[in-house]
């Protein structure tokens, strides 16, 4: 299983500011989002771990021991081209979430609230920093690799949480889940890319950016505009 | 002279017959002949050098097959095999791969692990009689570091060092060519260069860049194009001859080791031979002579005809206790607030030190240097006496360091100069001697000159040095400030060096010191100061940096200048403060609108003074002003951080009407229990919709995540309150919404209930019997409203 804790060096201020809510250029206090990025650098504690499998594309099997089979239209298209996938586990650590508790409490509502983005922000870096090296590592073998796609995507249920955890041994991270799937740190990620034999057309909408459109979080502060 | 090496060896032995999946290193034992066969190929098709078959021949990499035992055995068995296709001028290059793990805190490898691994393997092939060693495709500079450190303790043989860029031109932990050549440079790598991954057109650019950057010799080995894989099998696009056709190009471009990685055959090599004979190599591109500080990913020049950069020294716990207790108990998050801080004030460089009487020194240096190392990417200065504490920074730090700094005292100058030269740091030569601190200009330069070469002769090189102008108090001399401007012009003359010093000093034991501080600045500038150790969260020492590059030609056309202060200057003029309404309701209502939390109480207290009753206040200014955020949300007109900041304004502005008239009592709009459902441990909505309600007159028992029906029905039976909330964000938790209501309901609760979070739905919230469902927290504020009549 290999570790990769990526640096984490600057947030992204727009990400920060998309998951708080604030669209397009509304202004806004700078201050207040340089103050929540700097307290997510600072309570981060990025870890991040990965494994690799076979898989089946014919079968919907990731080839681990005892096999799994997501059961998932969505994961199978998404992976219909793979003949391997990486299954990665993320996490920030619990500081942030704690501190974001606390700032409730004591009625910094607003920082509370940019923290929370900003953090989310963290955890989405670190694991585009994972996923990045995985890509590096895949490429030289001769392989493109698909999107990161996560549990609650789509029809992937969140009950297979616990299975992705244990293949990616996300417990070396210090991920654990409840019994109700939701990862422990909240700031967690875990995902699945496939891997792709470089000659073959990955379909456009596996390449492109993840829409916001396609997902039926009508509410989500983050959702993009169309 | 240009040398050639070989191609891939690990797709040769599968074509002669190594099974996949099978460890490539144990034919060294098991078939040396077929090794020895591929090596000969590339021997007869022109190689100077060929590499052993031992690229993964280090214990982590063999413990896959069951094999660490077998380390020696493998590695000498290669360099047997790799002597028996040697013609009579042809060299041996021992291969040393990397572990495959990164080094903690980046992944989960110690680095005295890491070490140990590569002491053992490079021992073995030294042990074998190899001409080179060659770190070859690391992703990571501390692993590379690691191993060079090692292979220099293990070995004298000449060492290539060679990192493998991503397409963007870094190495995937984020080392740029220009750092990986500073960096491996000081830390004493004979050979530096690229391999594997791109393509060698790819790799005209790094082996460019690291040219102006190092003056040792350069080598370079690219892959054959990018691989594809084609009916399962790895597939390299790019033929000997056009393969071949980069040569002369990357020998132009500086190196002058030239050979293959993945995807190359002797063929490749055959063609390379071809192609350079006879190529007049073009002079390599001059090397930058500046010094140079680097970090994991960037390089910090410092020097004459340079800006000035600015040493940040805020990690020192000198005189500031409350760090010192942080950092006596381990807590290291005021220093990861300094050191971001810092950055973004301007510091180009950051001072650590960790000086706290009775701690291990060496092991918290080690831990804040490998925190910070993943925090910030400008580079580090080492502070301190202590020769441990110091190697222990050095050793992690993946970059390359300032030691500050080295006295002419014999015990520092013993202590402190091997270990700049062994981990390639910086210096900064601090003119005091055992006989205490100089009182002449002259007497300055003469210790400055002791330690200068003190320095050479432990084998540091001239751009690894920086000097301290020494900085004295003018309140005890009055002639301290022109000592040390004089000594920075005679520094300049004689040795050229770059110039360092604690400015603050000058102003020790007066009044308005920033006046003296940053007059003395500009004065030190213009004298050949290049980098001052600053507090950089001043303001004005920050702008005197800026201008005095623009004045001193540092910023061409001060373009830098106009950047920073041309878009800072309208904050002058705040068109809203002209606009202030007379009415003080209406003033205090438009601070909660505008989210003015610091303005606020003042306002507050002017309503209050100006006959307004709290009633008023709240009604006409503060719930008012609520409503009307409530409504710009709701028409999209503004958004949950500014809702969420004109309910904090509110807050404020409630304690303030709170402290003025202790006795006043709100009357509560009505009382709610808000709680997400059990299982769900996710309470950020909840949070939010908890502060509005709170902040429009409603009394909020908030009774956490993760709460069972049960805990539910006791409040509610405890506080009757007007409605229950209940959130829950998964579908896997839904179904707990629905649980929840069915109690309250056989319980005959009499609260109304309103629900709400990402995967709900009004459908939903109706089927499971819900009085409302509320899409986001205003939505939720007014739902509550419209339940309670209001």
């Amino acid at each position: 299983m290999p570790v990769y804790n990526a640096p984490l060096t600057t947030l992204d201020k727009n990400e920060t500011r998309r998951y708080a809510g604030l669209k397009g250029k509304t202004e806004f206090s700078d201050k207040l989002l340089e103050e929540a990025c700097t307290q997510a650098l600072i309570l981060a504690n990025p870890k991040g771990v990965w494994n690799n499998y076979p898989y089946n594309a014919a079968t919907n099997n990731v080839l681990s021991q005892p096999l799994y089979q997501p059961l998932s239209a969505d994961l199978s298209e998404h992976l219909q081209n793979a003949v391997e996938v990486a299954i990665l586990g993320v996490t920030i650590g619990e500081a942030v979430e704690k501190k974001v508790s606390d700032l409730f409490s004591s009625g910094d509502y607003t920082l509370a609230l940019l923290l929370d983005a900003a953090a989310t922000a963290a955890v989405e870096s670190i694991a585009d920093s994972i996923n990045s090296l995985i890509n590096t590592q895949a490429a030289k073998r001769g392989f493109k690799t698909t999107l990161r796609f996560s549990p609650g995507y789509g029809d992937w249920n969140i009950t297979d949480q616990p299975t992705v955890l244990e293949l990616a041994e996300a417990s070396k991270a210090g991920i654990a889940v409840t019994s109700s799937c939701m990862l422990i740190p909240r700031k967690s990620v875990t995902a699945v890319i496939g891997l792709v034999p470089q000659e073959s057309s990955i379909t456009r909408s596996l390449c492109g950016k993840p829409s916001c459109k396609a997902c039926s979080q009508h509410h989500c502060l983050a959702r993009k505009e169309f | 002279m240009i040398y050639i090496f070989d191609g891939a060896m690990g797709t040769m032995l599968q074509e002669n017959g190594l099974p996949p999946g099978y460890c490539p290193e144990l034919w060294n034992v098991e078939h040396p002949e077929k090794v020895t066969a591929v090596h000969k190929r590339y021997v007869e098709s022109g190689a100077d050098i060929i590499e052993t078959n031992t690229f993964g021949a280090n214990r982590i990499k063999l413990s896959h097959y069951h094999l660490s035992e077998e380390v020696t055995k493998l590695n000498l068995a290669a360099v047997k095999a790799a002597r028996d296709a040697c013609g009579p001028n042809t060299k041996i290059a021992g291969s040393v791969g990397s572990t495959g793990k990164f080094i903690a805190p980046l992944g989960d490898l110690p680095f005295e692990t890491a070490y140990n691994v590569f002491l053992e393997q490079v021992s073995a092939l030294d042990e074998g009689g190899v001409d080179y060693i060659s770190i070859e495709t690391f992703l990571d500079i501390q692993e590379m570091r690691a191993a060079l450190l090692a292979a220099k303790a293990a070995t004298t043989k000449p060492i290539i060092c060679q990192l493998t860029f991503s397409e963007d031109g870094r190495t995937v932990t984020g080392t740029d060519p220009a750092t990986a050549a500073v960096i491996l440079e000081a830390l004493g790598a004979d050979i530096i260069g690229a391999n594997c991954s791109l393509g060698p057109d790819q790799f005209i650019n790094i082996i460019k860049t690291m040219a102006s950057h190092c003056q040792v010799p350069l080598s370079a080995q690219p892959n054959a194009g990018i691989p594809e894989l084609i009916n399962g099998q790895t597939s390299f696009p790019m033929g000997p001859k056009e393969f071949a056709s980069w040569a002369t190009k990357l020998i132009d471009a500086g190196a002058s080791y030239i050979g293959g990685c993945c995807g190359t055959t002797p063929a490749h090599i055959k063609e390379i031979r071809a192609a350079i004979s006879g190529h007049v190599p073009s002079h390599r591109p001059a090397t930058i002579s500046h010094t140079a500080l680097a970090s994991r990913s960037k390089v910090v020049f410092l020097g004459e005809g340079l800006p000035t950069a600015i040493i940040g020294e805020r990690i020192n716990p000198t005189g500031r206790k409350a760090l010192a207790a942080d950092i006596k108990a381990g807590n290291f998050s005021t220093i990861k607030k300094e050191a971001l801080d810092q950055v973004k004030a301007g510091a180009h460089i950051l001072d650590v030190n960790m000086g706290v009487p009775g701690i291990d020194q060496a092991a918290t240096m080690r831990q804040v240097i490998g925190d910070l190392s993943l925090l910030v990417n400008v580079p580090l200065a080492i502070d301190t006496t202590d020769a441990a504490t110091l190697e222990a920074g050095l050793r992690i730090y993946p970059g390359r360091a300032l030691i500050n700094s080295i006295t002419a005292e014999p015990e520092r100058l013993e202590e402190f100069l091997p270990l700049a030269k062994k981990y390639g740091a910086a210096i900064l030569c601090l003119p005091i001697a055992a006989a205490g601190v100089p009182t002449s200009v002259e007497e300055r330069l003469q210790i400055a000159g002791t330690i200068v070469n003190k320095a050479l002769d432990a084998g540091l090189r001239t751009k690894d040095l920086l000097l301290d102008a020494l900085v004295m108090t003018i309140a005890a001399d009055a002639t301290a400030a022109q000592q040390t401007l004089e000594t920075l012009r005679q520094y300049r003359r004689t040795f050229g060096f770059p110039t360092v010093m604690g400015l603050s000093n000058i102003s020790f034991g007066l009044p308005r010191r920033e006046q003296i501080n940053s007059a003395f600045y500009a004065m030190a500038i213009a004298s050949g100061l290049d980098a001052p150790i600053l507090n950089p969260y001043n303001q004005e020492m920050v702008d005197m940096r800026n201008a005095a590059a623009a004045l001193l030609g540092h910023d061409p056309s001060g373009h830098h200048y106009s950047l920073t202060y041309a878009a800072s200057a309208p904050i002058t003029q705040t068109p809203e403060k002209n606009s202030q309404p007379n009415n003080p309701l209406s003033a205090a209502k438009q601070a909660i609108i505008n989210g003015e939390k610091e303005a606020v109480p003042e306002l507050i207290r002017t309503c209050l003074a100006s006959g307004h009753t709290p009633l008023e206040i709240t009604n006409e200014a503060l719930t008012a002003a609520m409503n009307e955020v409530g409504v710009a949300f709701g028409k999209g007109r503004c958004y949950l951080p500014q809702v969420m900041l004109a309910a904090e304004t509110m807050r404020a502005a409630f304690l303030t009407i709170k402290e003025a008239i202790p006795a006043h009592e709100t009357i509560s709009a009505g009382t709610i229990i808000l709680a997400t459902v059990q299982g769900d441990i996710h309470d950020l909505g909840k949070n939010i919709v908890s502060a509005l309600l709170e902040n429009n007159g409603f009394t909020v028992i908030d009774l956490g995540k993760d709460v069972s029906p049960d805990t539910i029905i006791q409040a509610a039976e405890k506080h009757k309150p007007d409605i229950i909330g209940l959130c829950a964000l998964m579908t896997t938790t839904m179904p707990q919404i629905d649980e929840t209501i069915s109690i309250l309901k056989k319980k005959s609760i009499p609260a109304k209930t309103i629900v709400g979070g990402a995967v709900l739905t009004a459908e939903y919230a109706e089927q499971a019997g819900a009085d409302a469902y509320a899409p986001d927290g205003i939505a939720a504020v007014n739902i509550v409203k419209h339940l309670l009549g209001k």
